[in-house]
């Protein structure tokens, strides 16, 4: 067991390395010179060399790296441009906002995937399981941040029950968990909850009929297990595979928030994203990005050692 | 009409007397992790006569199917020789392409042994394309072998494998594998997953072509009554090494190493007046990871001694006059310090 | 027995009778598929859709980009406008029979050149493994470490905004998961008996992975393909509703989301459309990815 806690870490190692050198790198494949954002337009060439320097643009790529790398080691990545501030308070702070709504979003979207999954490959070829396998269908296929607008339109516009955007009066830094506040958490994370729910459902469809096919369940049934003692045999074998989808959803989500909290103006990481692109902000959109794409590499070695944890067969590979 | 399946610059090159195939200290280890290696075969050496076929049998993991693909070179050995009618394989004498025009292979699962989007004519007409035949001659050759295996090919030729029994399957893998004139077929567990009167009818047709195209077989099975159809030599294979060779009657007649009286004696009998009573295996199967010192059968051998895990016995000509059985057993072997052991003669 | 000529043209040929063809598999795949109602629905709801972009000019009433300052942001149902007419007060339904067409193409065309790459790459890891197949997928491993979303709007923030970029940023998103479906698949194939059977029968690598493997591996790595179609016509239209994709004022679905966002509060319906496009456009390429990826799931 421990061995193969070791090598699921050992593993993830060099693929951490890549991922740190290519959000390095895409820096410096950006057209122009890095510096452009930096310089005020009529800076001289004197001013640009002492950049440079600041900067640490003059010296070989590799040292680059091996500086940034070091740094980021150590929690110092770089400076925001635009605001001034450290880029890791920034990122940490919206890190914490965007796993809020990304945490409930993937709650609903277990709970309520699981539960039409369930029952689609429960009752295979019924006419529960087409319809539960459409909204499986559905959820997939919806353009999330179009989602978005909608929901906008129906709870706040029309309806007015929800508020349409923003963390909350006084914004994120005054934050309490009280139902002013709760209530802008709603609508982001419900319709983040969407595609999270179609893939749950469709893999936990897939997975309960599966496991309903193979021979030891009628052999059960002869046993005289009653269909209660199926349906908990169903689960036991379900959950491994269910909560490792789960978990990556999370990662994904925590990724890919940047086009639903651009809808609703949530203060999270990509909602950061989005101002770092903009202002091209590079020291802010390289710390994001690392931050991110660490967060999804660590959440899925995780998720294999729980899958290790919970199903014995993954741990002899 | 006939057809001859020779080809052209094969003519019995070596002469008769030389043996179509020869292994001769044939080695294949696979490493696992961690510095374990598993040694499915393990100084395998015998030859094969021109027109005759040598039976191989033994449990499974005894290294059967792995010497079969180091001889069809699918595999490369480690160590040790493969002479094809004289000429070590894969030299400039012989080279891999032409050897493989020559020796053939019939696998066991009929089904994966054929691509599922091809037409059966086109599975057995991919060798000739291969070696430079044409597509239509191809074609025409794989429907004359169609008919020649007792496949009619104007209702089986364009069908797709899923489509025929496993029966008619393994025809066309027979089909397939004389497509190019090969003189040796190798059979690895080619009728095992057939149903015994099908098993049946395949056999007689693997006995027919032989008859008709002089072929030499290598017919690999656990089977020891299918053997002993078709075989002309038995080899007994155990934990990666042969154990004993001869003429199929003889060595079923009067088996001398006692693996082989075991394997003998564990076939249920057909006479219910004679029925086998008791297993005569002891002992845990084996394991070709760790195999024992010694001989490797000692451990579940009724007649182990000292010197049986000690010393490793040599595959020896049985001492009497004839020659033609050879058995690795220590108590075979002449002054080999087993107490059943025939005495040395200073003289033959 | 003698030995005579054996790989020549047999002297007397065999009369064969007209053979049994039997329906190939393919023709079996689309027996299938016409039986699933769904799919066949989907089916043709995409193929009007394309003929819809092919014809845009045919079918468009308006001039997309004609905008019309007193006449902007006017509900659905207004005369000359049926759709409406959006912040710039040019017809909505021009500009979404328009904007098909960037919005299918930015949702093919790299899900299309990443097949071609990804299943290059794949299929050569899967049949000649070893350490080049180690090398090959722990890269690829490294981009698979993204989130699709992250990774397109990073490699699209880098490079800049425009339709080229987009393309570019959502092909290089994409190779990485074909590549690991055509290894996969090839892996498996490549221990089959029959790819060792023709080994040996003596052929080559190169004989026994056109004739043997791609046949039986392109249709699983397609299958896969034409499941990314729809998450790539919705990121690339996320990318242009962030501002990084197509630039006004071409009609493109996502940019039309982009552009109305601030008019939900006004015309609201209006501002909906384009996502109401892209999710029917979406849904019934799933739904055709799905019915034919259960039509070729029989064996045979």
């Amino acid at each position: 067991m421990l061995s193969y806690l070791a090598r699921r870490i050992v593993y993830m190692l060099p693929v951490a390395l890549g991922v740190s050198l290519f959000c390095f790198l895409l820096v410096h494949i950006a057209p122009g010179d890095p510096l452009t954002s930096v310089l005020p337009p009529d800076a001289s060439q004197a001013m640009q060399d002492e950049l440079r320097k600041i900067y640490g643009f003059d010296r070989p790529l590799p040292v680059q790296f091996g500086l940034w790398l070091w740094n980021a080691l150590q929690g110092n990545l770089g400076t925001s441009i635009a605001s001034g501030r450290p880029v890791a308070g920034e990122v940490w702070r919206a890190v914490g906002n965007t796993l809020m709504i990304a945490s409930l979003a993937t709650v609903i979207g277990f709970l309520f995937g699981s539960f039409f999954g369930f029952v689609a490959g429960y009752f295979r070829g019924s006419l529960l399981d087409k319809f539960a396998s459409m909204l499986a269908v559905l959820g997939v296929s919806v353009p999330h941040y179009w989602l978005g607008m909608v929901m906008v339109i129906v709870f706040s516009v029309q309806l007015g029950w929800l508020p349409p955007g923003g963390a909350g009066p006084g914004g994120s830094a005054a934050w309490k968990w009280d139902w002013e506040h709760v209530s802008h958490m709603l609508l982001p994370a419900i319709t983040m909850s969407v595609i999270p729910m179609g893939i749950i459902a469709r893999t936990v469809r897939a997975l309960v009929a599966d496991i309903l096919n193979q021979e030891f369940v009628p052999a059960l049934r002869a046993k005289g297990l009653m269909d209660f003692g199926v349906f908990r045999h169903v689960v036991k074998n379900a959950a491994p595979t269910a909560l490792a989808v789960m978990g990556l959803q999370l990662g994904y989500l925590l990724g890919g928030s940047i086009l639903i909290e651009t809808v609703f103006s949530w203060p999270g990481t990509g909602f950061l994203l989005g101002n770092a692109i903009f202002q091209r902000d590079l020291p802010l959109l390289q710390g994001t990005i690392l931050v991110l794409a660490m967060f999804f590499v660590g959440l899925n070695v995780i998720v294999d050692i729980l899958q290790g944890v919970l199903d014995p067969r993954v741990r002899r590979r | 009409m006939t057809l001859t399946l020779y080809v052209e610059d094969a003519q019995d090159r070596g002469g008769a007397g030389t043996p179509l195939l020869q292994a001769k200290a044939l080695t294949k280890h696979f490493p696992l992790g961690g510095g374990a290696v598993v040694r499915a075969v393990d100084g395998v050496d015998f030859s094969v006569l021109k027109g005759e076929t040598l039976g191989v049998v033994g449990e499974s993991g005894c290294g059967k199917s792995t010497t079969a693909r180091v001889v069809m070179q699918l595999i490369p050995q480690d160590k040790g020789e493969l002479l094809f009618d004289g000429e070590a394989v894969g030299t400039r004498a012989l080279s891999l392409k032409d050897y493989r025009r020559q020796a053939q292979m019939v696998f066991q699962d009929s089904y994966a042994s054929l691509n599922p989007r091809l037409t059966i004519e086109d599975s057995v007409a991919f060798g000739p394309t291969v070696h430079g035949v044409p597509k239509a001659a191809a074609i025409e050759r794989a429907r004359e072998l169609l008919a020649k295996v007792g496949l009619d090919p104007a209702r089986f030729a364009a069908r797709y494998p899923h489509e025929l029994s496993g029966g008619q399957r393994q025809r066309v893998n027979i089909a397939r594998a004389l497509a190019l004139g090969p003189r040796l077929v190798i059979l690895d567990e080619a009728v095992s997953a057939l149903d015994k009167s099908v098993e049946a009818q395949v056999l007689n047709l693997l006995a027919d072509l032989r008859e008709e195209f002089g072929l030499t077989y290598v017919f690999i099975s656990h089977d020891l009554n299918v053997v002993r159809f078709i075989s002309d030599r038995v080899m007994v294979m155990y934990l990666g090494e042969v154990v004993e060779i001869g003429p199929v009657e003889d060595l079923y007649d009067d088996p001398r190493h006692p693996y082989t009286r075991a394997l003998l004696s564990a076939m249920p009998s057909m006479d219910p007046d004679n029925r086998t009573m008791e297993a005569p295996l002891a002992g845990d199967p084996p394991n070709p990871i760790n195999p024992p010192e010694g001989c490797r059968f000692h451990p579940r051998c009724p007649h182990a001694q000292t010197v049986c895990a000690k010393v490793k016995p040599a595959l020896v000509a049985t001492s009497d006059a004839e020659g033609a059985r050879r058995v690795a057993c220590h108590m075979e072997i002449a002054g080999s310090g087993h107490s059943r052991a025939p005495a040395l003669e200073s003289a033959a | 027995m003698t030995a005579v000529t054996g790989l020549d043209v047999p002297k007397t040929a065999v009369a064969v009778p007209p053979l049994l063809k039997s329906p190939g598999y393919w023709s079996g795949v689309w027996r299938r598929f016409k039986r699933d109602k769904v799919a066949v629905a989907a089916g043709i709801v995409v193929l009007l859709i394309v003929l819809m972009a092919i014809f845009a000019d045919y079918l468009a009433p308006a001039d997309p980009t004609r905008s019309s300052m007193l006449r902007r942001l006017r509900p659905i149902g207004t005369p000359g406008y049926p759709l409406g007419a959006d912040e710039l007060g040019r017809d909505m339904l021009s500009r979404l029979i328009y904007g098909a067409r960037l919005s299918l193409f930015m949702g093919v065309a790299p899900v299309f050149i990443a097949f071609v790459f990804g299943s290059v790459i794949g299929i050569a890891a899967g049949f000649f493994g070893g350490r080049f197949n180690t090398v090959v997928m722990r890269t690829v491993d490294v981009f698979y470490a993204f989130p699709s979303v992250l990774l397109a709007i990073a490699l699209s923030g880098a490079l800049g905004a425009g339709i080229f970029n987009s393309i570019l940023s959502l092909t290089i998103v994409f190779i990485p998961q074909i590549a690991r479906i055509a290894e996969s698949v090839t892996t498996q194939v490549r221990s089959a008996d029959y790819v060792e059977a023709a080994r040996a029968s003596g052929a080559g690598s190169g004989t026994i992975i056109k004739v043997h493997v791609l046949g039986n591996v392109l249709g699983p790595i397609f299958v896969y393909a034409t499941s990314l179609i729809s998450v790539s016509m919705i990121l690339a239209s996320g990318l242009s509703f962030l501002g990084l994709g197509t630039k006004p004022p071409t009609p493109e679905w996502g940019l039309m989301l982009n552009t109305l966002r601030t008019a939900i509060y006004v015309q609201p319906w209006v501002a909906a459309l384009p996502g109401v496009a892209i999710f029917i456009t979406s849904i019934s390429f799933n739904l055709l990815s799905d019915g034919l990826r259960s039509a070729m799931d029989v064996k045979g």
